[in-house]
């Protein structure tokens, strides 16, 4: 077995571990997918509300509005707040196990929460288009100008799972440089708060067209439109074009955020302080 | 060969301190005292290949830092390690290979999964050929009695069968040395002695090097060879099991029993406790010979019974703990070892 093909095998079956684990109890998603739904209701209450007196807002149709926010709750809910797992993780010592293992160890939490966020994801996307064609009669339809038929629905479709996997990869890698200021901060969740509030405002609860103009363009050079604006934006508004560029830009961010993670997690991983057994 | 060794190791944690007094909290946004803690200071032992070694100390000695030093987990503030020839701060990963660690208090299985699936992830992560993690699998489930464990949730599992499975997994790729943190702690005396069996037998068998930290002194006793005993993060005793056990035996616990009420007050020696007919005396050897003290107490009176027991293993190291600094301790332990060798 060549060194590569057995720290594919070695992370590979992490995420199925994962996976495996995430799915021994029906339980485990009872609660994600009550609130989920209830998400999805009340906010499709509020967007009848703001449509009752125009049709569209910022190009956007009510029906558009609502299989939005389904799409884009989509990679919160599946990566979940796996922060403060892993603050009070290296807080507490319970990564020694990890960090004396021969593996990657950011690669090796990627894989292991990565695999764990995929079942919950599923479950949750599942659960968001019954209630999307219940509540709304049907999926977005395709712009013809994009094409027609089997082909481009499943190209869409295509798109918007790699667009969920690169947003809830991103997610992951934003997520656990943040946990690594616990190596230098005793109190690092005003970090994490902060993270997910302007998650939710750049892209989550709205689509960023729906932001003033001067703020959308502020936004759009941050990491956060690409965690859920992006799949969202390519599920209700397909075009190859923007599909095209979103992923493209959703790959360098993923870059980055990667490169950030091994970053910090080599500079702090040296600073850890763990007394006691 | 030297498996294990460190030299002047030391790690320093900085804590910080809250300012005491009124506005404390509002003063301490704005400045911040840090306070050092030496948790380990100028350590400096070694372990030869295939030792088993206990590493003692009360809690806060610096056990389990020391542990955590020796695996690369943790970065000395000074000093140096090596083991295997390797540093384990710099070459965690490459150590990871050849070391296996077990930290009682921590778990590497995933909770509600069955060990075998804890198994598999860990073949993977140490990359053994399906075959190999195979047959290293069925000869570590035969060996600890896992059979029926394997595909138990490890949630179901008891304490003492859990850590069976922990030391196991800790052993799927063929460690050179196994560091164990406290892997006795909170077991019955029954899962401790089958815990204590398999880690003799592992070292007796395989020539595997153990490193092992522990508060029970049963662990120590049946089976390690040698002590290193830290102490306020320094060394303080570091010599075999043997010479710990004879120091034990230079205190003899002894108790007497008279048909009658009898003055049980010696010269020089007063009893720790007594009953009219009754006593019982802490006897230094080295201060009182123990036939003198007999037959003194077989001349008070009518004898009906009399004990002899050695110190407690337990007691000797209490005594080391007691010391109030490494100085003191390393004095009182220089006095004893003179003592001990007249004995001898």
């Amino acid at each position: 077995m060549t060194r590569l093909k057995a720290r594919f095998r070695c992370y590979s079956i992490a995420a199925s571990t994962a996976i495996r684990e995430r799915l021994t109890y029906a339980g485990n998603f009872h609660g994600a997918m009550l609130t989920y739904g209830l998400f999805v209701f009340i906010f499709s209450r509020v967007w009848a509300g703001a449509y009752a007196r125009q049709s569209t807002i910022a190009g956007y149709t009510m029906a558009m509005a609502v299989w939005y926010f389904i799409i884009a709750e989509v990679p919160s809910f599946g990566m979940g707040r796996f922060f403060i797992s892993l603050s009070q993780d290296l807080k507490s010592g319970q990564v020694a196990y990890q960090l004396s293992r021969p593996y990657d160890f950011v690669y090796y939490h990627y894989a292991e929460r990565f695999g764990g966020s995929l079942a919950d994801a599923g479950v949750i996307m599942v659960e968001g288009l019954v209630i999307g064609v219940l509540l709304l009669g049907g999926v977005p339809a395709l712009d013809p100008a994009q094409g027609s038929g089997l082909a481009a629905e499943a190209g869409r479709a295509a798109l918007l799972v790699l667009s969920l996997l690169l947003a809830g990869s991103l997610g992951f890698f934003l997520q656990f440089s943040l946990a690594m200021t616990a190596f230098w901060l005793e109190e690092n969740e005003a970090f994490f708060w902060i993270y997910q509030k302007l998650m939710l405002v750049i892209g989550t609860l709205i689509p960023i067209e729906f932001l003033p103009a001067p703020v959308a363009a502020i936004a759009i050079w941050t990491p956060f439109p690409y965690l859920s604006y992006a799949p969202a934006r390519i599920f209700v508004a397909f075009s190859w074009a923007e599909a095209g560029s979103l992923i493209t830009r959703q790959l360098i961010w993923w870059a980055i955020a990667a490169t950030l993670a091994k970053a910090v997690f080599a500079r702090g991983s040296r600073r850890i302080a763990m007394n006691g057994g | 060969m030297i498996a294990i060794e460190a030299k002047r190791l030391s790690k320093t944690f900085s804590l910080r301190v809250r300012p005491q007094g009124r506005l404390a909290t509002i003063r301490g946004l704005f400045s911040s005292t840090t306070r050092m803690v030496h948790a380990v200071k100028g350590a400096e032992f070694s372990v030869d290949e295939g030792e088993v070694v206990a590493f003692l100390g009360p809690n806060g000695a610096g056990k389990s830092t020391t542990i955590k030093m020796l695996t690369g987990i943790l970065q000395p503030s000074g000093g140096t390690a090596r083991v295997l020839g390797l540093d384990p701060s710099r070459e965690r990963k490459r150590l990871a290979w050849s070391i296996g660690s077990v930290f009682g208090q921590k778990s590497q299985l995933w909770f509600h999964l069955p060990p075998a699936d804890s198994f598999r992830l860990l073949g993977a992560v140490y990359e053994l050929e399906p075959e190999v993690l195979k047959r290293r699998t069925g000869s570590l489930v035969e060996r600890f009695d896992l059979t029926e464990l394997m595909d138990v949730p490890v949630r179901k599992l008891s304490l003492g069968q859990r850590i069976r499975c922990e030391i196991a997994a800790s052993l799927l790729h063929g460690p050179k040395i196994l560091f164990l943190d406290e892997p006795t702690i909170g077991l019955d005396v029954v899962a401790r002695k089958e815990i204590r069996r398999l880690i003799a037998e592992l070292n007796q068998t395989e020539g595997m090097t153990v490193f092992l930290t522990s508060h029970d002194m049963g662990d120590i006793a049946k089976v390690c060879k040698r002590a290193i005993i830290i102490h306020h993060g320094e060394v303080v005793v570091d010599e075999s099991m043997k010479t710990l056990k004879h120091r034990a035996m230079a205190m003899k616990y002894l108790g007497v029993r008279y048909a009658s009420p009898t003055d049980t007050v010696l010269p020089g020696l007063q009893p720790v406790k007594h009953t009219p007919t009754s006593a019982r005396y802490e006897v230094d050897t080295h201060k009182h010979s123990l036939r003198e003290v007999v037959q003194a107490l077989a001349s008070r009176g009518e004898l009906e019974d009399i004990t002899i027991e050695d110190e407690p293993l337990e007691e000797v190291i209490s005594r080391i703990y007691a010391a109030k600094s490494g100085a003191e301790a390393s004095a009182s332990i220089a006095a004893a070892k003179g003592g001990s060798h007249d004995q001898a």
